[in-house]
């Protein structure tokens, strides 16, 4: 709820604000589905400012535990936007994944992704 | 507590029980409660105004020696030995019985345990394994177990390190990963080393237990000399700090 995230696809927009985090009685985490209203926007996209997207948490600057006793933490926090289905809006992902993410079944933004982690 | 027992009644209790660890102590006490004064030892009451200075852990081996010397066949032997030994013998027994007859009876004590020695050459105690340093142990052996799976080489804070990590989700190929160690957790089997690096312009800061089974090689590529044995300060510094080709 009202954390600010920065956008790291094409879709158009440049920081969505969280307003609902859509699993977790405490909130989303890496890997999670939120739910978001952008911010601020490219002239020229696919959003614009004021909409209310669904968007995939794939930077955290909270550690995440993986299970062979590992914790991964990035720097920033970072959203990518997809659709009610799941599918990303933008056509490129800029930065880093995790591994986390093939698990909740985001294969495509793996595929787009620059660098797993 | 008085009860005049034979001494050929003493025979009871042989010699390879008592062990350190076992609940000795009982039967430590009932061999000594049982025990009469034996109408040998009541001619020496000569061992007198001994009084506890030696520490309470040599209470277990007065137990183990007492052990011995249950076999009270007491002949009057070597009695300054046996005197030696009453003192140490008596430490343990004074705290739960009386003094003189604690006296009396260490006096028994002593000349059985001479009779002992003499059978066996005294073998070298075994050191004892305290409760506070079994999870040491525990991890000791569980290092070992690791170690002689794969070698792990020494980290230290400043190392630039490569990881080769075998993924679950990845099982093609091992998956690389190189950065500067910006912390080590030192905790036996789950020592962590905390990895820093800039991949595609954004901080990722991993950590990886050191003996982890998944973890297929480790290797020093470089060292940073610094001054710190946590590094968090390259969170704020320049990226170009962090970033290793």
């Amino acid at each position: 709820m009202r954390t600010v995230l920065k956008v790291v696809d094409n879709s158009g927009a440049k920081k969505v604000m969280c307003i609902q985090a859509l699993k977790g009685k405490k909130g989303a985490r890496l890997g999670d589905t939120i739910i978001a209203s952008v911010k601020e926007a490219m002239p020229n996209g696919k959003v614009k400012k004021g909409k209310v997207v669904y968007g995939v948490v794939v930077r955290a600057a909270m550690q995440r535990g993986r299970c062979d006793g590992s914790e991964v933490k990035f720097d920033d926090n970072a959203v990518v936007l997809v659709d009610k289905q799941g599918q990303p809006i933008g056509t490129r992902v800029f930065g880093p994944v995790p591994h986390e993410l093939r698990q909740k079944k985001h294969v495509k933004i793996l595929t787009l992704a620059e660098h797993i982690a | 507590m008085a009860s005049q027992v034979l001494p050929q009644a003493l025979h009871m209790i042989p010699r390879n029980q008592v062990q350190p660890f076992n609940p000795v102590k009982n039967r430590g006490f009932s061999a000594f409660l049982s025990r009469g004064p034996s109408p040998l030892t009541t001619s020496k009451v000569s061992v007198s105004g001994f009084h506890s200075k030696f520490p309470v852990g040599s209470s277990f081996s007065c137990f183990a020696r007492r052990g011995f010397v249950v076999r009270a066949e007491s002949n009057p032997e070597g009695e300054g030995e046996g005197e030696g030994e009453a003192e140490g013998n008596e430490n343990g027994v004074e705290e739960p019985e009386m003094k003189a007859k604690a006296e009396a009876e260490v006096e028994g004590e002593g000349e059985g345990e001479d009779e002992a020695e003499e059978e066996k050459p005294k073998e070298p105690r075994k050191p004892r394994i305290k409760l506070g340093d079994i999870m040491g142990i525990l991890n000791k052996r569980a290092i070992e177990a690791s170690d002689k799976e794969r070698p792990t080489p020494d980290l230290r804070t400043g190392d630039i390190v490569e990881i080769k990590l075998e993924v679950p989700e990845n099982r093609r190929r091992l998956s690389v990963y190189k950065g500067i160690v910006i912390s080590k957790q030192n905790a036996g089997i789950h020592t962590t080393i905390r990895i820093r690096r800039i991949i595609a312009g954004i901080g990722v800061e991993i950590v990886f237990p050191v003996y982890s089974p998944n973890i297929k090689e480790i290797k020093v590529v470089k060292h940073r000399k610094v001054r710190r044995a946590r590094l968090y300060y390259l969170r704020d510094k320049l990226p170009r700090l962090s970033t290793f080709k």
